[in-house]
């Protein structure tokens, strides 16, 4: 695997299986070990590779990023990755996961806002020398197989805690109806129009039922190539993944390794009167992993 | 109770228990809607309160505090309130919890990083008997009414014995991080109220429990009367739910009746010189958003 790949398609997640001798769901702790690889993580230098499987029968990878010279709690999780990695592919369920060490407690609660999120069966998975070798109380028959996510986090605070019965979830079609006003248009940016549109689409796809403010980052990189991530709030408000951070994740995903000096232009498309703001933020993290790039915001409203 | 009260003593706090005829557990959750009251969630409106009752006796309060302006990720949660106020206190350590509401994924992370955590135990509380009958939340049953481990709310945990050695100082534990000035930040020129306000926040930063990045950080913050309020940036293993140290000292002063956050007139961040994360960027931000008229300063330090 010369490029790096963080989706594969349900019929080479069945051909692979089959080559290697294991159902599906085995297959899935098996390739833990190869998204550990592309995680990002130089400030702890530990590597969390997470491995999900979809209603579609798709496999994706998420994996841990860190940001030297910002607060820790800009730092995007393994599972967090891994979530993004299928909004941003449209996979609308997660119905596996596989991850290389106990997700946290942080991970634990933003899976919560997914549709079913009690029922996706998780994995701690290690490899057989690991498992005779280790010390660590994680170690027991229950790692071999995959236990329901309401087991890691019982009595749970969730979405509907704060959200109407049939309010749309993480991964669920939205639509926020956010569009320029008019006499915005003029402002230029390199990219166009299209790094604009493509924030403002981001945006009306961001999930942020509980502050109202959702949000969208697109980046521009060098070789003009477009990625876009869209804000996704959690019901515990702190493990909210911000609009920078997923595009950072479409980015990791799908621009084959690059560093992030390769992204030359980002704009956040969000509400002008919006009682949070990712626009400071969004610059601080911006300038810390590519100082060149040209960052502008853009506000929208609601029609 | 006409002051904001955070903590109260031992002593008091068997006789609040035998006036009311409970035990000082029983006490725990009936006290958490007085704290509830004292939240400041102008965001969601969703008041959290935490009881806690440390190893000496004492009763400790924690309340959310939320900023519009700013990301929610710089939101306080009320179980982070309530350790920031017994690491204040110089309270070692935490044995009861009662919370007004199931406490969420990231506390009970954050909560991993005091030593016992698996033990701590905790009761959701909920107003009184008719509430509990007429409560649908899967959240209420038998437990409920039961103290139960934090390790039932978080089994399998990520937590510091994943990644420090064996003998590390966990946190509310003593220690100190051995920081000075660095000779530039030494030397500016500083009257003796800024003086005042530069080494609390030395002081914060040397207690300052960051075994993850190896940047210990202090905030101190002057009130208009003057008075100074410390806090100590606070690391979980888990990155995220961190405490900031600006974050940590609007805490410290909350607990101590310091009042609206535009009477914050002036604040200053101490951090190491070459250190892995930052805190100054995103401490300015904050402060300006929640008291714009604030002085902010940031010296930086290095270990002797």
């Amino acid at each position: 695997m010369d490029r790096p790949r963080f989706v594969i398609d349900s019929a080479e997640a069945e051909q692979m299986a089959k080559q290697s001798g294991q159902t599906v769901l085995q297959l899935l702790p098996s390739l833990v070990k190869s998204a550990q690889i592309l995680a990002r993580p130089p400030i702890s230098k530990y590597h969390v590779g997470a491995v999900g499987m979809g209603s579609s029968g798709r496999i994706f990878l998420g994996v841990n990023l860190e940001f030297p010279g910002l607060p820790l709690n800009q730092t995007v999780h393994a599972e967090q990755f891994l979530i993004t990695n299928l909004s941003l592919n449209a996979e609308p369920r997660l119905k596996y996961l596989a991850v290389s060490a106990a997700p946290c407690g942080h991970c634990r609660q933003f899976l919560q806002e997914l549709r079913g999120a009690p029922d996706v069966k998780l994995l701690i998975s290690s490899s057989e020398d690991e498992k005779e070798n280790k010390l660590n109380n994680c170690c027991n028959d229950k790692d071999q197989e995959f236990t329901p996510l309401s087991h890691f986090l019982s009595h749970r605070f969730g979405p509907d805690d704060l959200l109407e019965k049939d309010a749309p979830l993480l991964l669920e079609s939205h639509r926020n109806g956010l569009s320029f006003r008019s006499n915005l248009c003029n402002d230029k940016i390199d990219g166009g129009d299209d790094l604009k549109h493509a924030a403002l689409e981001a945006a009306n796809m961001s999930h942020a039922p509980y502050s109202g403010c959702p949000s969208g980052v697109a980046l521009l990189d060098v070789e003009g190539k477009i990625y876009k991530g869209s804000y996704m709030e959690s019901a515990a408000y702190n493990p909210s993944l911000p609009p920078a951070q997923a595009a950072l994740v479409a980015y990791v995903a799908s621009c084959g390794g690059g560093g992030y000096e390769r992204i030359v232009g980002a704009v956040l498309v969000e509400k002008e009167d919006a009682v949070i703001k990712q626009e400071h933020t969004s610059r601080l993290l911006l300038q810390c992993i590519s100082p060149k790039c040209e960052f502008k915001v853009f506000h929208c409203t609601k029609n | 109770m006409d002051r904001s009260r955070f903590v109260i003593d031992s002593v008091e706090a068997e006789q609040m228990a035998k006036q009311s005829g409970r035990t000082l557990l029983q006490l725990l959750p009936s006290l958490v809607k007085s704290a509830q009251a004292m939240a400041r969630p102008p965001i969601s409106k969703f008041h959290v309160g935490a009881v806690g009752l440390g190893s000496s006796g004492r009763i400790f309060f924690g309340v959310n505090l939320e900023f519009p302006g700013l990301p929610l990720n710089q939101s306080v949660h009320a179980e982070q309130f309530l350790i920031t106020n017994l690491f204040l206190n110089g309270e070692p350590r935490l044995k009861y919890i009662s919370v007004s509401a199931a406490p969420c994924g990231h506390c009970r992370q954050f909560l991993q990083e005091i030593r016992g955590a698996p033990d701590v135990k905790i009761l959701i509380a909920s107003d009184d008997d008719d509430e509990k009958e007429n409560k649908t939340n899967i959240n209420c049953n038998d437990k409920d009414r039961e103290f139960t481990p934090l390790s039932n709310f978080l089994p399998n945990r990520f937590g510091p014995d994943d990644l420090l050695p064996k003998d590390a100082p966990l946190l509310l534990e003593p220690h100190r991080n051995g920081l000075s000035f660095c000779s530039d930040s030494r030397n500016s020129n500083t009257d003796d109220g800024e003086d005042n306000l530069k080494y609390a926040a030395l002081d914060a930063a040397n207690m300052s429990y960051a075994p993850y990045s190896g940047c210990p950080s202090g905030v101190a913050l002057v009130d208009v009367e003057g008075k100074i309020y410390k806090g100590s940036y606070m690391e979980s293993a888990a990155y995220n739910p961190s405490v900031q140290p600006v974050q940590a000292a609007i805490v410290a002063y909350m607990a101590r009746g310091g009042g609206g956050y535009e009477r914050i007139v002036g604040a200053v961040l101490v951090e190491k010189a070459e250190g892995v994360i930052k805190q100054e960027d995103a401490a300015r931000l904050i402060l300006q958003c929640i008291s714009p008229k604030c002085e902010f300063k940031a010296f930086q330090c290095e270990k002797a």
